[in-house]
């Protein structure tokens, strides 16, 4: 019993000594953004607001419905945002940066990129091998051209992750069965 | 005993052990606060860094937050990443800004001009509207006196300096006694700006001409738009909505005429006009764009008085005024504001090169002293360099009381991309071949066409939207290799008349009213120079196009690529890609088929995607396009459609 009291305080005098250290060291040489953030370091604030959200996210993108929601993106969904506004926003989009949108010239109508009533219908990989190789790779119209040759297939992957997204309803990820205790360290 | 005695000796080991396995414990297995790792390939990264920078050790979440995050690829990549909008973006925004005019920064270089010569401004503009213009830059602000109107800043370059009323008074005299004989002497042009013909029909026709010329390619309106004001127009000229109030007739007609002759570095084109458009366009923009409130802030100043000019002369020097302002026999101070070309350094190493993470201490990032590191002084902002630089950014008096840097107003978007691109600057010298590439006003002087062609390039100042081999504007169309892509005659009607290609356009190519023989001149400078080397000219090329071919041609087009989806043949078609309509007559058949094979080879960036057409289809493809041909359009019907696109 002894043994365990002495063992414990003076583990919990090692530890509040670090931590002490840890959180003090940075207030004195670090001039880091939010010096707290250093003990827990990994802890992100509970608060949601649209203050929180364009900070510490690589980009956001209004909500397409709701403009008062902002959507924070991580690094992929933020590239796959600025492709599709260069290459996607003419068709997938009602209005683009340089004006009225092309969706009304094409029949059947593109849908729109965060429809999710008929992109989370589609998995990951058959949107890839839509947009890689064109419509008819997904049985769908020839007025969607192959990007295969123009985009790199990382840029695909995030142009998906970008309509994942922003899909209005939430896309939700299907899972196959419960393999969580065996699934392999990524 | 001996074993008692052993024992007895040992009552203090458990004790010692149970104090050693705590230290032990709490060193060597509680981690160390550190987030440094060495990536193993089987971790996916998010940013694709790893793959592309081998041999480095980054962690694992951004030191710097993410919308800053980008500020690290630029402490290496001075040039354009298309990864990293933001840093660029903020680039492009430390250039626009003339933050180059007082202090040094790493990846910009000085342009020619910063802010326009006011050697002879007093001819330009009166005393009370320096007075007004100096004291707030801003004429166009919403009902709350925001800048934001319509999410588009109106801000002009100037940015808001806080200067007292003395200050003012001795600024605007000082001004506004700068050459102002300078225009008084070009009697004719004074004439002909004031010469009652037509009177408010004039203005009318003025309107009209103004909108032909598109002259809002490159200059906004303010307009109302249901109770709501909105901002029309291009941000390469100012904003025109009350320029009427602000210069003086004879001067607006002489700068039209020839504007370099004023400034020599400016952007604006040089025109030609006719003495009765020049007429009707400057009574439209003095008798419409005008507004009778804007001067009435300006308390009475009178005529210049010589100690306030004496003055003026003295803070023009020391408010930092010459640092972007030339006036002819004033000399700038060097160093005027804090050399920013190490920033970066202060907020800390953000990336580090090493080969093992273990010997790293757990501290690593903290900023250890060194000498790059910038005094701050005190301060209530936030100890933090991001908290700082955006304080002393939008409120610098807030930072320190007696600064002499000027207010910005940006949006949080703007001014975290800025401070994005500031953190960037992390000191360590550019070399000569990376100079070329650094995010700058892309410098035009590397592209020199010859002969004829020289003048005309200056004159047109074509470099201001169009690229040639990488250098000019990206506001229209990159013409590094028209000479392969367009043909003569087509290239001589589009410079006398230039029609939009793409229907949807708002900012379209303006009206020179260029002479048949500077059309000419220019077009043969294209057709002769500007060729791409792998497609073969158009006058070696004879293609022998049959019929069967354009008929299969056109079920290809129609059918199997459904090109239609963006380009108009006919009425119908899409408005992403320029209407096809006169294909025939404009493009060259040896472009088609290369264009079709790589567009991104000719024009890098280029949104049509690129496809794997075999040659004989792409072949086919061409003889169609080479059919459609159109009849030259009258001219007069032409040009009404192209101002009801202005309105």
């Amino acid at each position: 019993m002894k043994l365990i009291s002495i063992f414990a305080s003076v583990l919990i005098v090692c530890l509040g000594l670090i931590a002490f250290a840890d959180k003090r060291l940075p207030y004195t040489f670090c001039w880091c953004w939010r010096s707290d953030l250093h003990f827990f370091a990994r802890q992100a604030p509970h608060k949601e607001s649209n203050e929180y959200v364009s900070y510490g996210s690589y980009a956001s993108e209004t909500d397409w419905n709701n403009p008062q929601h902002l959507i924070p993106l991580d690094y992929e969904q933020a590239q796959g945002k600025r492709i599709f506004y260069e290459q996607c926003v003419w068709c997938h989009a009602d209005s683009t940066p340089a004006g009225p949108s092309n969706r009304s010239n094409v029949s059947p109508d593109p849908p729109l990129m965060n429809d999710g009533t008929i992109l989370n219908g589609e998995s990951d990989a058959s949107l890839h091998r839509i947009i890689a190789y064109g419509g008819p790779a997904g049985g769908k119209s020839a007025m969607m051209p192959p990007y295969g040759l123009t985009l790199r297939d990382e840029e695909i992957d995030d142009l998906i992750a970008y309509t994942r997204i922003i899909a209005a309803p939430d896309y939700h990820k299907p899972v196959s069965k419960p393999n969580w205790i065996w699934r392999s360290k990524q | 005993m001996p074993v008692k005695q052993i024992l007895q000796a040992m009552r203090w080991v458990p004790h010692v052990f149970a104090i050693l396995s705590a230290l032990a414990f709490a060193v060597v297995v509680w981690p160390p606060k550190t987030e440094m790792q060495e990536w193993k390939p089987s971790i996916r990264i998010q940013t694709g860094f790893v793959e592309k920078h081998p041999g480095i050790v980054a962690w694992k979440q951004s030191i710097l937050p993410a919308q800053y995050a980008q500020a690290s690829c630029g402490a290496c990549h001075h040039d354009d990443l298309p990864e990293t909008p933001r840093l660029n973006h903020g680039r492009q925004l430390l250039a626009r800004l003339n933050c180059i005019g007082c202090h040094q920064l790493q990846n910009v270089d000085r342009p020619a001009m910063l802010g326009p010569d006011l050697t002879n401004v007093g001819s330009k503009v009166s005393r009370e509207w320096i007075y007004k213009w100096l004291k707030e830059p801003r004429t166009i602000t919403d009902a709350d006196g925001g800048v934001i109107v319509d999410g588009v800043a109106t801000n002009p370059r100037m940015p808001h300096f806080q200067l007292s009323d003395l200050e003012l008074r001795a600024l605007s005299s000082y001004l506004s006694v700068q050459g102002a004989k300078f225009i008084g002497a070009h009697n004719t042009v004074r004439a002909s700006a004031t010469a009652p013909a037509g009177g408010g029909d004039a203005a009318d026709r003025g309107q009209t001409r103004f909108n032909q010329m598109f002259c809002v390619t490159c200059h906004s309106l303010a307009v109302d738009r249901g109770g709501e004001t909105t901002l029309i127009g291009g941000d390469i000229g100012p904003e025109l909505t009350k320029v009427g109030s602000k210069v003086k007739p004879e001067w607006l007609v002489a700068w039209l005429r020839d504007p370099q002759r004023y400034l020599q570095h400016t952007r604006m084109p040089q025109y030609e006009w006719s003495d009765r458009d020049l007429h009707e366009v400057t009574q439209f923009i003095l008798t419409r764009l005008t507004d009778p409130d804007l001067l009435k802030d300006v308390p009475p100043l009178g005529p210049p008085k010589p100690e306030e000019v004496e003055l003026g002369r003295r803070l023009f020097v020391e408010k930092g005024c010459s640092e972007c302002h030339v006036i002819e026999g004033v000399v700038p101070r060097s160093d005027f504001g804090p050399d920013l070309s190490a920033l970066g350094m202060a907020a800390g190493p953000f990336l580090v090169e090493v080969k093992s993470a273990r010997k790293l201490p757990t501290n690593l990032h903290f900023v250890k002293s060194d000498e790059r590191r910038l005094e701050i002084g005190i301060s209530r902002i936030p100890r933090s360099m991001i908290a700082y630089l955006q304080a002393k950014i939008t409120d610098p008096a807030s930072v320190t009381p007696e600064t002499h840097m000027p207010q910005y107003h940006l949006s949080q978007d703007d001014l975290d991309d800025l401070t994005a691109a500031l953190l960037s600057m992390i000191g360590t010298p550019i070399s000569g071949e990376d100079r070329t590439r650094m995010i700058v006003e892309r410098p035009h002087a590397e592209f020199h066409p010859d002969g004829e062609m020289r003048r005309l390039y200056e004159r047109y100042k074509c470099y201001q939207c169009h690229s040639f081999k990488g250098y000019g504007g990206t506001l229209a169309p990159d013409l590094s290799y028209e000479g392969s892509r367009s043909q003569h005659q087509w290239l001589v009607e589009f410079l006398k008349d230039p029609q939009t290609l793409r229907p949807t356009l708002t900012v379209r190519m303006p009206h020179f009213n260029m002479s048949d023989k500077d059309a000419t001149s220019i077009a043969d400078y294209i057709s002769s120079t500007l060729q791409n080397p792998n497609i073969p000219s158009a006058a070696a090329v004879d293609k022998g196009f049959t019929e069967q071919m354009a008929e299969h041609g056109k079920q290809l087009f129609e059918e199997k690529y459904k090109c239609q989806s963006c380009h108009t043949i006919g009425s119908s078609g899409g408005y992403v890609g320029p209407s096809l309509n006169n294909a025939g007559n404009w493009l060259t058949a040896a472009w088609i088929e290369a264009w079709l094979e790589n567009p991104q080879a000719l024009v890098p960036g280029t949104i049509e995607p690129r496809q794997s057409i075999p040659a004989d289809q792409r072949r086919d493809l061409a003889a169609y396009l080479m059919t459609l041909k159109q009849a030259a359009v009258d001219q007069s019907s032409s040009i009404g459609t192209a101002a009801g696109g202005a309105q």
